[in-house]
Formats: structure tokens, C-alpha cells, sequence
């Protein structure tokens, strides 16, 4: 059973005003931002993260074991104007260049613009949670103190102004630990309440012990990286993180406790759920991704609504299985909670614990936010992309659906490339069909890669159909554009990294801190601190792609049912006056049925998307590697927008396929036939990205019900699928909740890459979501 | 064994991943014409034995693109409403396939065994990997019941658990042709008072109890489970439990009595048929009721499934 404690704060949490913000916040940026104006850039982004984390208030709640709160209040109309003069301040009507200068990659508006262009960071990362927790921060504090005495960057002030930074944010978290131990000890004081007094005192000598040195036990290691978490997140903005492995590395924590008595299990479990409820409740209300909604367009927070990520699970680098009972304490925690933040990844293998497994299915089954990645599939996949093998059994994920290697990379660079593209430049010489004036010849444009979305239209390779006179050739010439799209894409970011180098220098970001590598070479992670660099390249519009793959094989080379240029005359005119052809392309088996020849095409597009970015990673041009994730996230919609009539039968401007998603509607066999030619996917090679499946809740009822669940999730593990997240929820469910929010707070729905609280999102994704929906 | 090619089944429904219709994961296959007509019947699509045109209301946009397709006039859209003239009506599919909404299906599709065992085999990791199987349900299956010996021959061949969902309303010989395949029969019971099993069923309850009373003397009997379909005011009468306990009771092979409350997801699936099934306000029994048929069949030591 939850504590009453933490159930009151979740449904306060669920009852606040979608306005109800960290406003301090805003103020002291301003404030200090102003009175260290003439320092060097890392000094002055320390004193003034410092500067916040020193005059913040101190939050401590009745009952709470863990503490770190900020205060809350709803803006007034003077304030709110205030802080919106502060956003037109800032970034004004700066144009993408200056942008680019400024952060370089932002992905949307919603990401920069309540952040200041000079104390930006992206987030999405892992930080070394267990060195942090078994050294501490005055071990930090002491390692950057030492390099700056030591002397060997004394000809170098840039960096030299790189370690002072450092040196001046480990003391701001430090010292607003302190604050806590001394709130606590004033608070305790204070009551007469003899069980607040004992917790209060107890909290305060705790607080007094991880101001610097290592945490002692598990409550320790969970209080301190919640105090480093809220000040990375609402202090400097520092978003969606992945905590790692935490049911390993806090493991000898938890076990040393037991035995000495320190700690029962059922202890540790409400210390779990009261760390999850931290998470929850620093995040604001709202689905970041509804940009439709004012009340998401105008929010004032700097952490928006972005879930932390928990991975659990897994295989151990000797190649033994990780879980242990903190991984099932940590997944009945979620079980119980059902939260959307923290994300829940369960690392799979062959020979996974029963148990275990049966948990994970439960707690998807009831809608927790649990989703399941496979590591027979991922650590090969990861390997093919020059991840090293001492890293790689580490690896973790954070939003949405990509994957990282903690505190050996910095945050998140990627780029949704549109797979139906090549399939369009292939059939029309090279040249796009639709005709968009906004686009400077037809090319990428910076802002395509500061938002790192290619939805067109592109110049392709210059070819002629005549020439084509099989499929292989008409696969080769996929292929051809394909490359040439990613290599342009290359060669932009590659030129943008010169740029982001050039203004990045001396610079540090809050993250810098607790990376490897970053303050043994003080200098921040963009300019190479760290060891891995990547892009992302997340596959998009899979399922429109395989299906037109599939429909010219069909129709052009084995029924010889049109021509090429035919089939080229029909797409070009939208279908509109090929009626029959248009029919008969879309009866064309496809994707997602558990058919062997468009599976077999899903197949082969997989592997040419895989090919032309192992060959990228060969060439070594540059700086990045790049890695493949099929996934849409949102943008599904966005990318159908300028896309052309595809040989599947899509029309002109129509959404592309949704994530790993057969083309809506189009999968009409039911889910193991869905999961079976999601398997055909050759994901030993691809490195991320959800496959969203819907199940309504009769179907999986009682505990036979969740057996057969938990065998399916299994089996299409054992078959070799990569992801899999659940939403278990009727369509009527949906509507009613849409009529009924108040009565439907807490249901927690799984969108693309990322969860959301249904009531929460605008109408049209709740739209969407409806339609998407499996009706009985 | 040389499979007989000429046979063919005519399937309404191919259901993977049914949870409900035996253990584990399981296919089920939804053979098409039943000759009981129960009046609460879930699956009114299943009752003829032929093709039926399948309209359904909620995602009609009323395009228009039917109506202008038809070859033979049957269809007619005025202001909202979906009219369809069966006299006319050749069943062949061309609205179905002019359909870009998903409004219109055919019910109905012809199978051999050996395309449908294809199809089946491709779940058979699931199968395994959970203790599940095939269960071929309808309508009433043993109806087709060539093609069904042929199906689970084959199936059998490849160790693949099999089930039969069925009234058992048919001849015994040709239950006892199916069931050296079967490893279990869902046998559904729509109740077991003579009167109202005719009137609910249009069928007389003689046959099917003499059939179980075969199925409870035979030896090496596949296991049993049965199926009580309740509606309320219809066959939910308490007084006919000591009758339904005699006739379960002594029982070895039987390892499992559901209870299923009369649930409405049927009726959608009603309105959307094209044909006129009169389906009224059925309702589940009251809760008491429920339970005192879970307590009664429980206390009798009878394997009665628990509904919380």
C-alpha cells in the first residue's frame, strides 16, 4: 500500500493548476544573470546557477523520508507578462543562424524559449549516478580543485575558466543541500510532534552527511541524486534523464542495509515510491507534444513534461542476468503508482526470471509506464555501431525511444529521416512532385537540422525509369537516395558542428559535471569531452515505405499490372483519374499482416537503411556515428505534409506510417500477426524506437489472462522484436474520458515515444489517439 | 495421411490471440452456420450458413462511394441512412472493396484445410510457448464437420493442442468423428430446462443431453469444460441447479465450469449486420444470482470458474 503521504501529493499533483509554476526561478535568473555580467561564461554560469540554488526556497513536506520541492505559485498577470517580456528578450525575432550559434539544436519552440540562449542545455542524458553516489560531490569538487591547482591548463583560460565553473555549480549543490539539513534541524525545533521531530532531525543529520561525502546507505544514495536531479532539472533545465541501471548500482546499498538492519524491504519500497513521486511531481502538467494548447504553448517551466527514464533488468557484462529484488521492488513501485514519469524500461533476455517478467507484464497490463527493450537484439545492434563492449551491457534509453550509453555521451542530437522520401525521388528522376514555395530550391534548410526533422521535399539522384529494369534496380536506386539525403544531412551537421565548436569553446552546461571525461579535460561535452558522439537517425514513415517497396515489386515486376513511368503518371496526378490502379495498389498485401512478401520487404528496407549507415560510420567524415531508430515520435503527420502520393495508395499529403506501425488500419490479423511481421525487422541492427500496441482490457483479464500476455510479449522477444509498449484501454474508455476529464485524471496513455496523461493532451492527439484505438 | 482437397470450410472469423476459448494463447476459428438460433446470439453473423454483407454504421461517412459502385442498384444512401435492397444483393464485394473506411465487410470466407492450417501454424510458437492451441468455435463447428475432421487430422499431425467450442446439437457419430483430434470440448450449455431451452434456442434440449451423457461415459474422453451462457429472466433460474449439478456432477474429464453473464458487446456487432436479428435489451443476471449459482455449483464440488 502506498503511504497516505504520497498519495495525498500525487493527487495534489493530478489537481494543480496546468499555470502553477517555479516563478523564483525566473527572477533569480534574471537577477543574477544581471549581476554576473562580467565574468567569464563558465564563472558566470555557475555563480548564477548558484545564485537561484542559494536564495530558493526550501520546501519540506509533512511525513516525506525523501526531501527537495520547489515552491509553486500561479503567476499573476503582471508576472506572467513579465516572464513573457523575458522569452521576447531573449530570443526575440533572432533568425536560425543565431540560433544555431546560440544552442545549436532544439528540436521545437517549446524546448529553447523559457530557457536564456547562455544557460541552455538540452538534457536527455545519463549522468554517472554511481560514481556520484559512491565518491560524492566534495570528490567531485576536490577532482576539479585539483586540476585547476595542478596547473597544467594555466596557458589555457578557457579551460581553466571551465573548471572554476564546475567548482562554483558543485559548491551551489552543495550548499543547497546544506540549506535542507539546516531547514530540517530549524523545523525540527520547531514541532512538538515528537514523530516529525525525530524525522526532521533524522533528515537533517542526513542532508549534513551527503553535503559531501559518498552516500552510506540507500536512503543516502536516493536523497542525494534527488537533490543533484532537482537542481540539474529545475534550476538549469536539464531534462528528461535516464537514472540508469539504478537496481544495479544501488544494489550493494540496498543489501548492505538489510543485513545490518539499517533498512527492511518494505522500507526501501517506500523510499522507491517516494523518489518516484519526486520525479512526478517536478514535472508540469501538460503533453508537450499538444502545441495546439495554449496552456502547453505558454508554460513558464524550464523542465516542461518530460518523464526520467529507470532501466531495469537486463544482462550483466559476464553475461549473467542483472535482476535481483531491487529490480522487482523497483517495477512494483511503478506497478502500484502508475505514474508517467519515471519511464520504466525492462531490459529482456532469453532466460529472464518468470517472476520477473510476469511483474513487468502486470504492471503494463494495468497501464503503468513500463516498456520492454530486448537486449538479444540491442547489444548487437549497438555493437555494429562502434559501441565498445565494456560499454555496451550499460546501455539505457531516455525520451523518446533513443538509446544511450550513460555518461559517456552527451544530450540528444538526432534526426527524423521521412523513409518514404527516397521512394518518391526514385520514382520522379531525382525531383520531388509537390511544388512547395517555402522551401529554398528544394534543399535542407538549417532550421530541417536545428530541429533535426527532414520532411522535404529534397533533390534526389538524377535517374530515369527506362533504365529500370528489375526490382533490384529499382532497390539500388532507393538505396542511392537514401545515402545521398543522409549524406547531406551529414555534411550539415558536420559544417554545423564547426559552428557549435567554434561558440561553444569555454562554455560549460550543468551536465559537464557529472559526465566521464568532461572535467578530466575541462571542456564541455560538445567540444569532446566525452567519448561517444551520435546522431540518431530515426527512421520514419517505415510502414509507407515497405508498403510502396512492396505495391512496385507487385504491380510493376511480377503482375506487370503498369509500367514504371505509368505508375510514376499516377502518383504524379495524385491518382486522380487512375482509379483502378489506385484500387488495386492498395489491395496490395501489406506490412503488419504476418505476409511474407511485405514483410520481407519491411525486411529488406531495414537492412538498406542499416547498410547506408554502417557505411557512413566507416567513412569517418566527421565527428558523429550514427545510429538507426525506427520511430516517428509525433510527426507523422508533419511528414505526410509534403510528401506526394505513394505507390501503397497514400495520398498526396497524407500522415506517414506512425512509429513501427503497420499503416493505420491496414493490419487486419490480429496482434500476434501484427508482432510477426514486426519481427521480420531486422532489428539486431536498429537501435530504438517503439512499437505501439493497443489490447482491450477483456481481453487480458485475471491472472490466465496475464499469463498469455506475458507469453506473447516473450515470444515476439524470442523471435527477435526490439520494443514493445502497451496501452491497454477500450476506445469507449478514451471517449468517455474525453467528456469526463475530472473523472479520468490519472489514466496514462503511451503516444509514440513517450507517455502521456490522457486528459492532459490537446483534443487532437486525443483524436488521434481514439481513432488509433482497437474498438470491441 | 493424403489430405482430401476437395473439402473447403466457409470461416466468419479468424480470431489470433483469442484468450478466451481454452488454455493459453490460442487461434479460434469462427465456422460459419449454426442450427441453434438463441435469441441472445453474440455472433448473429454466424448463424446463416452464407455470405452476409456487413455495414457498419460508426465509421460511415456516407461517401457515396458504395451506392455509385453497386452493379445491381442495391444500395441507397439517403440523408444519413444506409439502405441496402437484398433482393437485389449479389454479395460480390465490390462495395466492400470501393470502401475507404472500413464500413463494409463480407462475412464470410471460403478455406481449405490445408490454406487454413497454413495460417494457423504461423502462432505456433505462441501455442507453445504458452500451452495453447487451435479451437475451432462458430456457429457450430461439427456442422462442417468434413472439414473439420480434416483440419484437426492435420493439426494433430503437428501436436498442436485443439479444441471444439459446440452445443453439441448434432448426431453422435459425428461428434465421435472428431474426437480421436481433440484434446478438448468447450461444451456450451444454454440451459437445461427442456421448455425454455426450446424457446430460447428453437431447438429441443433432448439431443444435447443425451450426447453429454455419452461424452460422461466414455473412456479416454478429451477434457471437458462447459460454458453457461446466463441472461437474465431467461435460463438464470436458480431452481434448475440441482438438475444442472446431477447432470455435471460424476464427472472426470469435466475440469472447468464457466459462468458467462450476458454482456452486450454483441450488439453493436447487431446493428451492423445488414440482416434484421432481433436483438432486444438482454441484461446479465443480478449479481446475487451469479453467485448463487457460483456457490451452489461450488459446494457441490463442481470446478465452477470464480467470476471475481
Amino acid at each position: 500500500m502506498l503511504p497516505d503521504y504520497i498519495q495525498d501529493s500525487i493527487d495534489q499533483w493530478f489537481t494543480k493548476s496546468e499555470e502553477a509554476t517555479f516563478y523564483e526561478r525566473i527572477e533569480l535568473f534574471r537577477d543574477g544573470w544581471n549581476i554576473y555580467q562580467h565574468e567569464s561564461y563558465a564563472e558566470r554560469y555557475g555563480r548564477v546557477f548558484s545564485y537561484i540554488l542559494d536564495r530558493m526556497s526550501v520546501v519540506i513536506h509533512d511525513r516525506e523520508l525523501l526531501v527537495g520541492s520547489v515552491n509553486e505559485i500561479i503567476p499573476d498577470e503582471e508576472q506572467r507578462a513579465y516572464a513573457e517580456s523575458l522569452v521576447d528578450e531573449y530570443w526575440g525575432n533572432s533568425t536560425e543562424e543565431q540560433k544555431q550559434e546560440w544552442i545549436s539544436f532544439y528540436y521545437s519552440t517549446g524546448w529553447y524559449r523559457r530557457r536564456h540562449p547562455d544557460f541552455f542545455t538540452f538534457g536527455h542524458l545519463a549522468y554517472n549516478w554511481d560514481t556520484l553516489v559512491t565518491k560524492g560531490l566534495g570528490w567531485y569538487l576536490n577532482k576539479a580543485q585539483n586540476l585547476l591547482d595542478g596547473g597544467s591548463f594555466r596557458a589555457e583560460p578557457e579551460r581553466e575558466s571551465f573548471l572554476k565553473g564546475a567548482i562554483i555549480s558543485y559548491r551551489g549543490i552543495m550548499n543547497f543541500i546544506d540549506r535542507y539539513a539546516d531547514e530540517a534541524e530549524a523545523l525540527a525545533k520547531e514541532t512538538r510532534n515528537s514523530e516529525e521531530k525525530s524525522r526532521l532531525t533524522e533528515i537533517s543529520a542526513l542532508c549534513k552527511r551527503i553535503v559531501s561525502g559518498p552516500a552510506k546507505t540507500f536512503r543516502e544514495a536516493l536523497q542525494l541524486i534527488w537533490f543533484v536531479t532537482l537542481a540539474s532539472q529545475k534550476v538549469a533545465g536539464c531534462g528528461v534523464f535516464c537514472f540508469s541501471r539504478m537496481d544495479q548500482y544501488l544494489l550493494p546499498y540496498y543489501e548492505k542495509d538489510l543485513a545490518s538492519g539499517e533498512m527492511t524491504r518494505e522500507q526501501a519500497l517506500v523510499l522507491i515510491e517516494d523518489f518516484y513521486n519526486k520525479n512526478n511531481d517536478i514535472m508540469n502538467p501538460g503533453d508537450h507534444m499538444s502545441q495546439e494548447d495554449d496552456k502547453v504553448r505558454n508554460n513558464l517551466e524550464v523542465t516542461y513534461d518530460d518523464p526520467n527514464y529507470i532501466i531495469l533488468g537486463g544482462l550483466l557484462e559476464e553475461g549473467r542476468s542483472g535482476i535481483n529484488e531491487l529490480s522487482h521492488l523497483f517495477i512494483r513501485a511503478a506497478h502500484e503508482m502508475r505514474l508517467r514519469n519515471p519511464w520504466i524500461v525492462v531490459r529482456y533476455h532469453d532466460g529472464i526470471n518468470d517472476s520477473f517478467w510476469k511483474e513487468t507484464v502486470a504492471a503494463m497490463r494495468d497501464n503503468a509506464t513500463v516498456t520492454i527493450y530486448n537486449d538479444e537484439t540491442m547489444i548487437p545492434a549497438l555493437l555494429e555501431y562502434e559501441i565498445d563492449p565494456e560499454d555496451v551491457y550499460d546501455y539505457g534509453f531516455y525520451g523518446c525511444n533513443d538509446p544511450l550509453i550513460p555518461a559517456e555521451e552527451g544530450g540528444l542530437r538526432q534526426l527524423w529521416i521521412n523513409l518514404p522520401w527516397p521512394v518518391e525521388l526514385a520514382m520522379n528522376g531525382g525531383k520531388p512532385f509537390m511544388n512547395v514555395e517555402d522551401v529554398p530550391d528544394g534543399n535542407w534548410t538549417l532550421r530541417d537540422r536545428l530541429i533535426g526533422l527532414m520532411y522535404g521535399p529534397f533533390q534526389g539522384v538524377e535517374s530515369n525509369l527506362e533504365e529500370i529494369s528489375s526490382m533490384d534496380d529499382f532497390l539500388e536506386l532507393y538505396r542511392a537516395n537514401l545515402s545521398l539525403l543522409m549524406r547531406q544531412f551529414r555534411e550539415g551537421m558536420e559544417a554545423d558542428y564547426q559552428v557549435e565548436k567554434r561558440c561553444s569553446a569555454g562554455k560549460i552546461r550543468i551536465e559537464d559535471l557529472f559526465l566521464n571525461g568532461t572535467i578530466e579535460a575541462a571542456e564541455n561535452w560538445i567540444t569532446g569531452g566525452v567519448k561517444y558522439h551520435k546522431i540518431t537517425m530515426q527512421g520514419s514513415g517505415f510502414s509507407t515505405a515497405a508498403d510502396s517497396l512492396a505495391a512496385v515489386n507487385k504491380a510493376v515486376f511480377v503482375d506487370g499490372r503498369c509500367t514504371l513511368m505509368e505508375l510514376r503518371d499516377a502518383l504524379a496526378d495524385n491518382f486522380k483519374g487512375h482509379d483502378e490502379l489506385h484500387k488495386y495498389l492498395k489491395e496490395i498485401a501489406k506490412y503488419g499482416n504476418d505476409e511474407s512478401v511485405a514483410d520481407g520487404f519491411a525486411n529488406k528496407l531495414g537492412h538498406i537503411f542499416c547498410d547506408v549507415i554502417s557505411e557512413m560510420n566507416r567513412e569517418r567524415q566527421g565527428l558523429y556515428t550514427y545510429m538507426p531508430a525506427i520511430s516517428t515520435d509525433r510527426d507523422f503527420t508533419l511528414q505526410g505534409s509534403r510528401l506526394g502520393a505513394t505507390p501503397n495508395g497514400r495520398l498526396a499529403g497524407e500522415p506517414v506510417g506512425e512509429n513501427q506501425s503497420p499503416a493505420t488500419g491496414a493490419d487486419k490479423n490480429g496482434i500476434t500477426a501484427l508482432l510477426n511481421s514486426a519481427s521480420a525487422i531486422p532489428f539486431k541492427r536498429i537501435t530504438g524506437g517503439p512499437l505501439n500496441v493497443m489490447l482491450h482490457p477483456s481481453a487480458v483479464d485475471r491472472d490466465e489472462g496475464l499469463n498469455k500476455l506475458a507469453s506473447l510479449f516473450r515470444v515476439y522477444m524470442k523471435k527477435g522484436g526490439m520494443q514493445l509498449q502497451l496501452n491497454v484501454v477500450g476506445r469507449d474508455e478514451l471517449i468517455k474520458a474525453q467528456k469526463h476529464p475530472e473523472r479520468y485524471r490519472s489514466l496514462c496513455v503511451r503516444v509514440t515515444g513517450y507517455a502521456a496523461y490522457f486528459v492532459q493532451m490537446g483534443k487532437v492527439a486525443q483524436d488521434e489517439l481514439i481513432h488509433r484505438t482497437v474498438n470491441y | 495421411m493424403k489430405p482430401e482437397t476437395a473439402i473447403t470450410g466457409r470461416i466468419f472469423n479468424l480470431q489470433r490471440f483469442s484468450t478466451k476459448d481454452g488454455p493459453g494463447i490460442r487461434t479460434t476459428v469462427f465456422l460459419k452456420g449454426c442450427n441453434l438460433s438463441c435469441c441472445w446470439c453474440h455472433n448473429p453473423e454466424s448463424i446463416s450458413a452464407r455470405y452476409e454483407l456487413n455495414y457498419a454504421q460508426t465509421n460511415c461517412v456516407f461517401c457515396g462511394e458504395c451506392e455509385s459502385i453497386c452493379p445491381e442498384e442495391a444500395i441507397n444512401i439517403r440523408d444519413e441512412s444506409w439502405l441496402l435492397d437484398e433482393s437485389r444483393c449479389t454479395l460480390c464485394g465490390d462495395c466492400v472493396r470501393a470502401c475507404r473506411h472500413g464500413a463494409l465487410g463480407l462475412w464470410g470466407k471460403e478455406f481449405t484445410p490445408q490454406e487454413l492450417i497454413a495460417v494457423l501454424l504461423k502462432d505456433r510458437d505462441y501455442y507453445e510457448d504458452s500451452g495453447g492451441g487451435v479451437t475451432f468455435s462458430g456457429g457450430e463447428p461439427l456442422l462442417q464437420n468434413s472439414f473439420l475432421t480434416a483440419c484437426m487430422g492435420l493439426l494433430k499431425e503437428t501436436e498442436i493442442h485443439t479444441a471444439i467450442d459446440s452445443a453439441l446439437n448434432v448426431q453422435w457419430n459425428i461428434i465421435k468423428k472428431v474426437l480421436p483430434f481433440t484434446d478438448l470440448i468447450l461444451i456450451d450449455v444454454k440451459g437445461i430446462n427442456p421448455v425454455n431451452h426450446l424457446e430460447n434456442t428453437s431447438v429441443k434440449f433432448d439431443l444435447i443431453h443425451e450426447n453429454i451423457q455419452r461424452l460422461k461415459e466414455m473412456e479416454n474422453s478429451p477434457t471437458i469444460h462447459v460454458r453457461l451462457p446466463l441472461i437474465r429472466g431467461l435460463n438464470d433460474d436458480p431452481e434448475q441447479l440441482p438438475e444442472l449439478i446431477e447432470l455435471l456432477s460424476n464427472w472426470p474429464a469435466l475440469t472447468r465450469i464457466e459462468l458467462l453473464p450476458y454482456h452486450n458487446l454483441g450488439a453493436e456487432k447487431s446493428v451492423q449486420l445488414v440482416s434484421d436479428y432481433s436483438q432486444d435489451t438482454y441484461q446479465a443476471p443480478p449479481n446475487k444470482v451469479l453467485q448463487e449459482f457460483e456457490t451452489t455449483l461450488e459446494n457441490a464440488a463442481l470446478p465452477v470458474m470464480k467470476s471475481f
